[in-house]
C-alpha cells in the first residue's frame, strides 16, 4: 500500500508535470536512444554549436588572437556595411556566384541524376562514378590550373597560340576578365558531389506502382509525371541537396584560392569566405571577421528557409 | 658530369646560329664592358673557355698519334721548400719554385708566372704559403702526423687563387703521364666539412673536361666517446689471445650501444705484449633513442691520382706532356689544402690503358692455395665504421625487419647504414678488425636493395692491411671481380656470401693478430659505360631540342611545314642515331640485370619517340617537341637515379671459408616478425616520434625551457645532436633545452592559451612584427616596455670599446694592442651584433654580423624582436654554355640585359624574372624607399611607417621600369624556372639563391658546371653625391628569425636568452648548415642569415664570394603595422598594366589611398602602444599613450 502511495505522490501525467519534468521523464524512458546519439551530439555541439555561439559572441569584441578580447558593442558590423568597400564587393560577388553555381549546379546535378536514373543498372553506376569522380578527388580541381596556367607552355595557352588566336600568354588567373567565369566553371565542375548522389538515390527509392497509378489518373507525359510524382516523393533528398548547395555556394573560397591565389586580383573573385580569412588570418581581426561569419551565417540560414518554402511548393 | 660532344655541339649550334644571323649582331651589345672591378659573375671569355672543353675520350685521340711511354722511368717531381734561394733539381729538370722573393713588406712576390688576365683572381699563392715568413699563424705544431721538416717542404694553398708550377719537359721526357699529389688534410680556420675541391690546369687550361676539377678527399671519423685500455701481458697470454669484437644489445640497457674491440699487440721496440680494449659507443637519449656521433675530419696525409669522379673511368686518367715549359697550376675552390709533392708518373703501357691491371680472383685464390681455412666469427656492424668518406655516409635506423641488429619496437636505434648519403660515386665506409687466426676467409653482408627496381647496385672491397698493403698506404682493390660486386634488386632484406654471383663465393686471406681495414664502396661497376652512354645521348638529344626551338619557337606549329629534313637534317640523322643507342642500351642493361624492370623500360619509351620524330622527313618533329621537352626532364631523372647507389647495409661478417649457412637469416622468421609488427603498431600510440625532448632526465634545479620549430625531422635531430654535443648548449650553460616539432600554424593559439614554448626558431619576419606589436613576443634589445627593468637588463652584456687614434671599436674581448685604451661599456647585445659593425681588436677587421635590411625587419621602431636565422633573396643564374655560344656576357646591368635581350629572343629563348621580388627591389636599387621616412625619423613613432612612399617619384619610375619589362619586353610573367633553365630557354633566370641552387643540384644534373650564379643586375646612380655613379644591386632579404616569446620570465627568460644567442651565433649556424648538408646532400644548403656564418658553409669559394658581394647589397621590407597591404594592391596595379595595358604610374597611384588608409586604420588599432598615427583628416595627430 505504502508503494501505491508514493507512486500516487508523484506526476504520471503530461497535465501534471512541468515541462523540464516532463522532458526529463522522456528522456530516461528514451535512454538508449540518447545513448546512441550521445556520440555525435556531443561532438556535433562541441565542433559546430559552440564555434557558431562563440563566433556571434566574438563578433562584438576586438580580437586579436593573441590578447584578450574587448567588447565593442556593434561597432564591428556598422563598419562592416558603413565603411568598408570590399565587403560590399565581396558580397556582391558571392551573390553573383551562388546565384549562378547553387541553381545551376543543383538543377544540373537534378537532370543528370534524372537521365543516369534511366540507363541500365551497370552503365549507370559507371556514369555516376564519372560524374561524382570530381568531387571526392579532394584536390583535383587543380587540374585546371594546368589547363589555363600562366605559362605559355600551359595547355589552354599553347593551344590558342598553336591556332595562332593569341601571340603571347593570357595569365588566366590573373586576370580579373577571366577569374570569375574561370572560377564559376570549376565550381560547377565540382559540385556533382553530394547532392547529385542523393537525387540518384531518391530517384531508386520511387516506387514504380506509383507511375502506374498515375498513368492510370490521366498523367500526359514526362514532365507531369516528373512534377506531380518523382519530385514530391523525392523531397527528402531534394531538402538535402538544397541545403549542400547552399553551403558549397556561399561557402567556395579554398578553390579560389589555390587557383588565383590570395587575395584574387583586383578582387575579381571576392567572396565574404575570403574576405573572412583575409581579416582573421592576415590582419589579426578575429572580432571582425566573426562578425563577417555571422554575416555569412544569417544569409545562408535565411536562403535555406526561402528553399525550404520553395520545395514545399514541389508538386503543387 | 660529362659533355663528351661539347665541342662537337659547339659547332652545331654556332652554325645554328650563324643560319639566323644572330652572330653579326651579337658582338659589341655586352661584352662586358660594364664589368667592375669586384664583379662576381664569369667574363664571356671564361664561359667560352668553358664550352670549348674537349672529353677524355676525345683527348686521348687527339693525342692518340702523340702519345708514347716517356723515355725517362722516374718519375718528375715537384717539390716545396723553404728556402728562398734554394731551387730544387730533379735530374736535369729545373723545377721552379715561385715562393723565393719577398716584397718589402714580407709578402713573397711571385715572378715567373703571372696570369694578367685573371689578376683579380689572385694569382697564386701569394697569400699565405706555409713556406713563407707566416707560416707560424697556422698553428702546424698541434697538427698530428706533421713534422716540422713537413712544415719545410710542403706548401699550404688557401682556400682562395691560383698556384702554378713550372716543369721543363725534354725530348726524353715527351709522352703520358699520371699525375699524382701528396696532400694534408689540413684543419685551419678556413676549412669547412666539405671535401677539398681545386680546378687543375694545364698551361692555363683545363686539358679535358674530367679533370677540370679534381676533388682531395678527408677522411672522417665518428666521435663514439672511445676508451682504449691497454694491459702489459705475458708472452703465453699473447699467444693464446684471439682478438674479439662484440657489441651490447642496446634494446633494454643504459648508456647506449657499445662497441667492444679487444686485440693483442707486441711492441716492436720493447718486446712487450699488450691486451688492447677499446669502448666505443653510441648514446641513447632518455627514450632509448640512438643520438647522432659527430663526425670529425681526420687531417691525414693522403695521395690522390687525377682520375675520374663521376666513376666512369676505372683508371686513372693519362696527359699529355709535349716538349717545353708547361705551367701546372691549382686554383682553389673550396677548403685549403698543404701540398707537399705533385708527381709526373710515366705512363708504361698506354695504348691498352682500359684493360685492367688488377689480377683475377681465380688467380688470387691460387697464390693462397695452400692456406688453411679460418675460424671464429667477426661481426661488423655497418652502423659503426670507422671511418668514413664524408659525414653523410651515416648511421641510422631501420624499424622493418625483426631481423636487424639492435631492433626495437619503441625506440628509433642506429642499426643501418646508406639510408641518406652513401649513394654516390666514391663515397665509403670503413671497418677496422682483427682474426682470429690465420687463414681463408668469407665475408657475408646483410642489406636491402630497395631502390634500383629491377637494377643492381655496385660496391667496390677494398682492404688494408698485411698482405694487401704496407703500412700508410691506401687500401686496394684485392682483385679484380672485388671492383664491381653486385647487389640485385629485392623488395626485402637479403643476406648473401659476396660472390661472383655464379655460386662462387670469394675466399679472402687474412692473418691472425693484423690489423685490416675493409672498405665498403659505393661505385658504378658494369652500369658506367651504359649510363655513360645515356648521358652522352641525352646531351646530344637535348642539342638537337635546342636547334629545333630555335627553328620553331617555345611552341612549335604542328600544321606548319618547318622542311626540318632540309634545314636540320643533322638533328633528324641524330635522332634515329640515338634512338638506336637507347634501344641498344635497353638490351644491355637487360642482359645485365636479366630483368625488365620499370626503370630500364624508361629507355624504350623515349627511344619510341625519337624513332617517331626522326622518321618520315620529320614531319612529327613539331608536334612531338612538348613530350620531347618532359622526356628530356625524363631521362635526367632517369640517370640521376641510375647513378644513385642506394644500399641500407645491417651488418658485414667475416667467417672461415667453410661455412654454409650465413651467419644473420634476411628474415626473422614468420612469428618473431609477426610479434615485433603488433609491438611495433601498439607502441606507435604511445610513442610522440616528434618530441625531441631532453636526451636524459634532468634533475629539478637545472632550468629547462621549451623551443619549437616547424621545419622537418631531419632538421630537429641536428638541433637536438648540436644542444646535446660537447660543446653545445646544455653543456656550456647548464641549461636544458626540449625540442618540439611543430605544425606552422600552431604557435598562435598556444600563445593564447598559455602553452606555448619559450623560443621559436624560424618564424618569418612580417609575423615577428604581428606578434611582436600585440605584444606576443619579447623584444632583445633592452628596451621592451612589456618587460621589468631587471627582464630587459638581461639583454644588456659587457663590452668593452676600444679606442685609439683613428677609430672606436666595440668587441668581446679583452685583448688589445699597445696603442689606445680600452674601455668597459655595457650594451645591449641587440645593438652589438644587430647594428653596429663589431671590429675585432687584434685583428682591426670589421666584422658585420648580420645585413642591416635583415636587422630592419625584425625590427618595430627601435626595439629588435628577434634574431635573424635565415635570409633568402633573389640572384641571378646563368647558363655560360648558351650564352658563350650565343655570344653574350653576363649583364651587369639592367640596360645590359635589355641590350642582350633581341639576340635572346631571336633564338627563341626568353629571360626569367621573378615579378614580385622585382617591384620590390627595384625601388631600393633606384633609390627610393616603401616608407615615407627620412633616416631621422626612422625611430620616430608618428612618422615611421605611417604613410607609403609609392607615390614618390622614385617608386612610381620603379614600378613603371619593372611593368615595361613585362609589357614590352615580353618577358614571361608565369613560367617553370628548373625545367625552362635546364633545357637552356631561359639562359638567365633571376631566382631565390638558395631555393634555386637546391633544386638545380638534384633536379638538373646533367648542367652541372655549366650554371653559376651572381649578384643581381642593377643601375647605375650617383647615390652618394660624389659625381661618380656607383652600381646599385640590391636584392630583398627574406628573414626567418629566431624569437622569445611572452610568458617567458626571470630565469627562464634568461636561459631562453642564452639559448637564442648560442643558436644564432656564426660557429653554430655554420655547423648547422654542415650538417644539413652532411646529412642530406648537396640539395640541402642553408641559407644562415648570419654573414660570418657564410664562411664556413660549403660554398665553394666562387660562390661564396658571390652571396656575399650580393648580401652586402641587401634592402628589406620594413614590416609596420598594416604593411601587408602595399604588396597585393602593388600587385593588382602590376597585372592591370600587363594584362589591361593600363598606364603604369596611373595604376599604381590609384591605389595609394587604399593602402595609405587601411595602414591609418590599422595603426589606430594600436595607438595604446605608442605608435602614433595620421588622422583620416591628413592632420598628423599624435594620440596621447594611455
Amino acid at each position: 500500500m505504502s508503494r501505491s502511495k508514493t507512486e500516487a505522490k508523484r506526476p504520471t501525467q503530461r497535465s501534471e508535470m512541468s515541462k523540464w519534468q516532463w522532458t526529463w521523464k522522456e528522456m530516461k524512458r528514451n535512454k538508449t536512444a540518447y545513448f546512441m546519439l550521445a556520440p555525435f551530439l556531443i561532438l556535433f555541439i562541441v565542433f559546430t554549436v559552440l564555434p557558431v555561439v562563440l563566433s556571434m559572441i566574438l563578433s562584438l569584441t576586438n580580437f586579436d588572437m593573441l590578447n584578450i578580447p574587448d567588447f565593442v558593442g556593434a561597432k564591428n558590423f556598422t563598419r562592416l556595411f558603413l565603411d568598408d568597400e570590399i565587403f560590399i564587393l565581396a558580397c556582391q560577388n558571392t551573390l553573383i556566384f551562388a546565384c549562378i553555381t547553387g541553381p545551376v549546379s543543383y538543377i544540373l546535378s537534378l537532370l543528370i541524376a534524372w537521365f543516369i536514373n534511366e540507363l541500365p543498372p551497370k552503365i549507370r553506376a559507371v556514369v555516376t562514378l564519372i560524374f561524382y569522380a570530381p568531387s571526392i578527388s579532394g584536390q583535383v580541381y587543380l587540374i585546371w590550373k594546368t589547363l589555363f596556367s600562366s605559362d605559355s607552355y600551359g595547355w589552354v595557352n599553347a593551344t590558342l597560340m598553336k591556332w595562332g588566336l593569341q601571340s603571347e600568354a593570357i595569365l588566366w588567373f590573373e586576370n580579373a576578365d577571366y577569374v570569375m567565369p574561370l572560377c564559376i566553371v570549376v565550381a560547377l565542375w565540382t559540385s556533382l558531389g553530394t547532392a547529385f548522389l542523393s537525387f540518384i538515390a531518391g530517384l531508386q527509392t520511387i516506387d514504380r506502382s506509383m507511375y502506374e497509378a498515375a498513368a492510370v489518373d490521366g498523367i500526359k507525359n514526362r514532365w507531369q509525371e516528373l512534377w506531380y510524382i518523382t519530385l514530391p516523393t523525392m523531397r527528402p533528398q531534394l531538402m538535402f541537396g538544397a541545403v549542400l548547395s547552399i553551403t558549397q555556394a556561399f561557402g567556395f573560397g579554398a578553390v579560389v584560392d589555390a587557383l588565383c591565389g590570395f587575395p584574387s586580383v583586383d578582387y575579381a573573385a571576392h567572396t565574404i569566405m575570403h574576405h573572412l580569412s583575409d581579416y582573421g588570418g592576415q590582419r589579426y581581426e578575429i572580432g571582425y571577421a566573426s562578425a563577417i561569419a555571422v554575416i555569412l551565417f544569417i544569409i545562408m540560414f535565411g536562403c535555406n528557409i526561402v528553399i525550404k518554402k520553395a520545395l514545399s511548393k514541389v508538386g503543387e | 658530369m660529362k659533355r663528351t660532344v661539347s665541342q662537337r655541339v659547339l659547332c652545331l649550334l654556332l652554325t645554328v646560329a650563324t643560319l639566323f644571323g644572330a652572330l653579326g649582331i651579337t658582338v659589341g651589345a655586352s661584352n662586358g664592358e660594364y664589368k667592375g672591378e669586384n664583379s662576381t659573375a664569369a667574363t664571356l671569355e671564361e664561359m667560352q673557355n668553358l664550352v670549348g672543353v674537349t672529353s677524355y675520350e676525345q683527348y686521348l685521340a687527339e693525342y692518340a698519334t702523340l702519345a708514347k711511354t716517356p723515355n725517362r722511368k722516374t718519375p718528375i717531381k715537384i717539390f716545396f721548400s723553404t728556402d728562398p734561394d734554394y731551387v730544387y733539381k730533379d735530374g736535369e729538370y729545373n723545377i721552379l719554385d715561385f715562393a723565393r722573393e719577398w716584397d718589402q713588406n714580407g709578402k713573397q712576390k711571385y715572378t715567373d708566372f703571372i696570369d694578367e688576365k685573371n689578376e683579380q683572381n689572385a694569382v697564386l699563392v701569394k697569400d699565405s704559403p706555409i713556406c713563407g715568413p707566416d707560416k707560424d699563424s697556422l698553428g702546424y705544431e698541434t697538427w698530428n702526423d706533421f713534422t716540422a721538416e713537413d712544415a719545410a717542404t710542403s706548401v699550404y694553398l688557401p682556400s682562395m687563387g691560383t698556384a702554378a708550377w713550372k716543369i721543363n719537359i725534354t725530348d726524353d721526357d715527351i709522352g703520358m703521364y699520371y699525375i699524382k699529389f701528396t696532400y694534408y688534410s689540413a684543419k685551419t680556420s678556413e676549412s669547412s666539412t666539405s671535401s677539398i675541391e681545386k680546378k687543375f690546369l694545364i698551361d692555363d687550361k683545363i686539358p679535358f673536361d674530367e679533370a677540370g676539377r679534381i676533388t682531395l678527399d678527408k677522411s672522417w671519423e665518428y666521435d663514439y666517446n672511445s676508451k682504449v685500455t691497454k694491459v702489459e701481458i705475458s708472452a703465453a697470454e699473447y699467444s693464446q689471445g684471439k682478438a674479439s669484437i662484440s657489441y651490447n644489445n642496446p634494446v633494454d640497457e643504459d648508456g647506449g650501444y657499445v662497441k667492444t674491440v679487444v686485440h693483442y699487440e707486441r711492441n716492436e721496440y720493447t718486446g712487450k705484449f699488450y691486451r688492447v680494449t677499446t669502448v666505443s659507443s653510441i648514446r641513447s637519449d632518455k627514450n632509448n633513442n640512438s643520438m647522432a656521433p659527430e663526425a670529425v675530419a681526420v687531417p691525414t696525409w693522403s695521395t690522390y691520382t687525377i682520375k675520374d669522379s663521376s666513376g666512369y673511368y676505372t683508371e686513372d686518367f693519362m696527359f699529355f706532356m709535349g716538349k717545353g715549359d708547361h705551367f701546372i697550376s691549382l686554383v682553389a675552390e673550396r677548403d685549403p689544402v698543404v701540398l707537399k709533392s705533385i708527381e709526373l708518373i710515366p705512363v708504361e703501357v698506354f695504348s691498352d690503358s682500359t684493360s685492367s691491371t688488377l689480377k683475377a680472383y681465380s688467380e688470387y685464390r691460387a697464390q693462397h692455395s695452400g692456406k688453411p681455412q679460418g675460424s671464429g666469427e667477426v661481426q661488423l656492424e655497418a652502423e659503426f665504421p670507422d671511418y668514413v668518406s664524408d659525414a653523410s655516409v651515416a648511421a641510422s635506423n631501420d624499424n622493418t625487419s625483426a631481423g636487424t641488429f639492435p631492433t626495437n619496437h619503441s625506440s628509433q636505434l642506429y642499426n643501418v647504414i646508406g639510408e641518406n648519403g652513401y649513394s654516390t660515386v666514391g663515397q665509403w665506409a670503413a671497418y677496422n678488425f682483427y682474426v682470429p687466426t690465420s687463414g681463408m676467409y668469407k665475408i657475408s653482408m646483410r642489406f636491402i636493395q630497395n631502390a634500383l627496381q629491377g637494377m643492381f647496385v655496385c660496391r667496390t672491397i677494398k682492404i688494408a692491411g698485411k698482405g694487401y698493403t704496407n703500412a700508410g698506404e691506401a687500401a686496394i682493390i684485392p682483385f679484380k671481380e672485388a671492383a664491381d660486386l653486385k647487389f640485385n634488386y629485392s623488395k626485402e632484406w637479403q643476406s648473401e656470401f659476396l660472390g661472383d654471383g655464379n655460386g662462387t663465393d670469394f675466399e679472402f686471406y687474412f692473418e691472425a693478430g693484423q690489423k685490416y681495414t675493409l672498405y665498403l664502396e659505393c661505385s658504378l661497376g658494369s652500369l658506367k659505360q651504359s649510363i655513360q652512354a645515356v648521358e652522352h645521348s641525352l646531351s646530344i638529344i637535348n642539342d638537337c631540342y635546342l636547334q629545333v626551338l630555335q627553328l620553331t619557337g617555345a611552341d612549335a606549329d604542328e600544321n606548319r611545314d618547318y622542311r626540318f629534313d632540309e634545314i636540320l637534317p643533322g638533328v633528324l640523322r641524330s635522332f634515329l642515331e640515338q634512338a638506336k643507342a637507347l634501344a641498344t642500351e635497353k638490351q644491355k642493361l637487360e642482359e645485365l640485370c636479366g630483368s625488365n624492370g620499370s626503370h630500364i623500360a624508361t629507355l624504350d619509351t623515349i627511344a619510341l619517340l625519337l624513332v617517331q620524330m626522326g622518321s618520315d622527313n620529320g614531319d612529327n618533329v613539331a608536334k612531338n617537341m612538348g613530350s620531347l621537352k618532359s622526356y628530356l626532364g625524363t631521362l635526367g631523372t632517369w640517370i640521376n637515379n641510375s647513378k644513385q647507389s642506394k644500399i641500407m647495409v645491417d651488418a658485414l661478417f667475416i667467417v672461415p671459408s667453410g661455412t654454409e649457412e650465413v651467419p644473420r637469416e634476411a628474415d626473422a622468421g614468420f612469428w618473431s616478425s609477426l610479434w615485433f609488427e603488433i609491438k611495433s603498431f601498439f607502441a606507435s600510440f604511445w610513442v610522440n616520434y616528434d618530441e625531441m625532448g631532453l636526451t636524459g632526465e634532468i634533475s629539478e634545479d637545472v632550468q629547462k625551457i621549451d623551443v619549437w620549430l616547424a621545419t622537418g625531422r631531419d632538421q630537429s635531430q641536428i638541433w637536438r645532436s648540436m644542444i646535446d654535443a660537447n660543446d653545445g648548449y646544455t653543456n656550456s650553460t647548464g641549461t636544458a633545452a626540449a625540442l618540439k616539432l611543430v605544425t606552422g600554424g600552431t604557435l598562435l593559439p598556444s600563445i593564447l592559451s598559455g602553452k606555448g614554448p619559450d623560443v621559436y626558431i624560424g618564424l618569418g619576419a612580417a609575423d615577428v612584427i604581428n606578434y611582436a606589436i600585440r605584444g606576443a613576443v619579447r623584444g632583445i634589445s633592452g628596451n621592451d616596455p612589456d618587460l621589468s627593468a631587471e627582464d630587459n637588463s638581461q639583454f644588456t652584456t659587457k663590452y668593452y670599446t676600444y679606442r685609439d687614434e683613428s677609430s672606436n671599436y666595440t668587441t668581446t674581448t679583452e685583448e688589445r694592442t699597445d696603442k689606445g685604451e680600452l674601455t668597459f661599456v655595457t650594451k645591449p647585445y641587440s645593438e652589438l651584433v644587430l647594428t653596429e659593425k663589431t671590429k675585432s681588436v687584434i685583428e682591426g677587421k670589421e666584422e658585420q654580423v648580420f645585413a642591416e635590411a635583415a636587422v630592419d625587419t625584425v625590427r618595430l621602431l627601435n626595439v629588435a624582436y628577434g634574431i635573424p636565422q635565415t635570409m633568402s633573396f633573389s640572384m641571378m643564374f646563368y647558363r655560360m654554355d648558351v650564352l658563350a655560344n650565343l655570344n653574350v656576357g653576363v649583364p651587369e646591368t639592367w640596360s645590359d640585359l635589355l641590350s642582350c635581350l633581341p639576340i635572346i629572343q631571336a633564338n627563341n629563348m626568353s629571360i626569367g624574372v621573378d615579378y614580385i621580388a622585382a617591384l620590390d627591389f627595384m625601388i631600393y636599387q633606384k633609390g627610393g624607399s616603401l616608407w615615407k621616412y627620412t633616416d631621422a625619423s626612422k625611430y620616430d613613432p608618428m612618422y615611421a611607417g605611417a604613410k607609403i612612399d609609392l607615390d614618390s617619384d622614385i617608386a612610381l619610375e620603379a614600378f613603371e621600369y619593372v611593368c615595361r619589362l613585362y609589357s614590352d619586353y615580353s618577358f614571361p610573367v608565369a613560367y617553370d624556372a628548373a625545367n625552362r633553365f635546364r633545357t637552356g630557354e631561359m639562359p638567365i633566370l633571376i631566382g631565390g639563391y638558395c631555393a634555386l641552387y637546391n633544386q638545380l643540384v638534384v633536379y638538373a644534373t646533367e648542367i652541372e658546371g655549366l650554371w653559376e650564379f651572381c649578384s643581381l643586375p642593377g643601375d647605375f646612380r650617383d647615390a652618394d653625391g660624389d659625381g661618380i655613379e656607383e652600381l646599385h644591386y640590391e636584392s630583398l632579404a627574406g628573414v626567418g628569425a629566431t624569437v622569445i616569446l611572452r610568458g617567458c620570465k626571470g630565469d627562464e627568460l634568461r636561459a631562453a636568452w642564452q639559448f637564442v644567442q648560442w643558436n644564432s651565433s656564426a660557429d653554430v649556424q655554420a655547423t648547422y648548415g654542415n650538417k644539413m648538408v652532411a646529412l642530406i646532400g648537396p640539395s640541402a644548403k642553408y641559407e644562415a642569415a648570419n654573414l660570418q656564418a657564410l664562411e664556413d658553409l660549403s660554398w665553394t669559394a666562387s660562390e661564396k664570394l658571390a652571396i656575399r658581394d650580393q648580401m652586402n647589397n641587401m634592402c628589406s621590407i620594413v614590416n609596420y603595422p598594416g604593411s601587408y597591404i602595399y604588396n597585393r594592391y602593388m600587385k593588382f596595379a602590376f597585372l592591370d598594366v600587363v594584362n589591361e595595358g593600363a598606364n603604369a604610374k596611373e595604376s599604381l597611384l590609384g591605389y595609394i589611398d587604399a593602402i595609405n588608409s587601411e595602414i591609418t586604420r590599422k595603426r589606430e588599432e594600436f595607438k595604446d602602444r605608442g605608435i602614433w598615427y595620421v588622422g583620416k583628416d591628413g592632420q598628423e595627430t599624435p594620440i596621447e599613450k594611455s
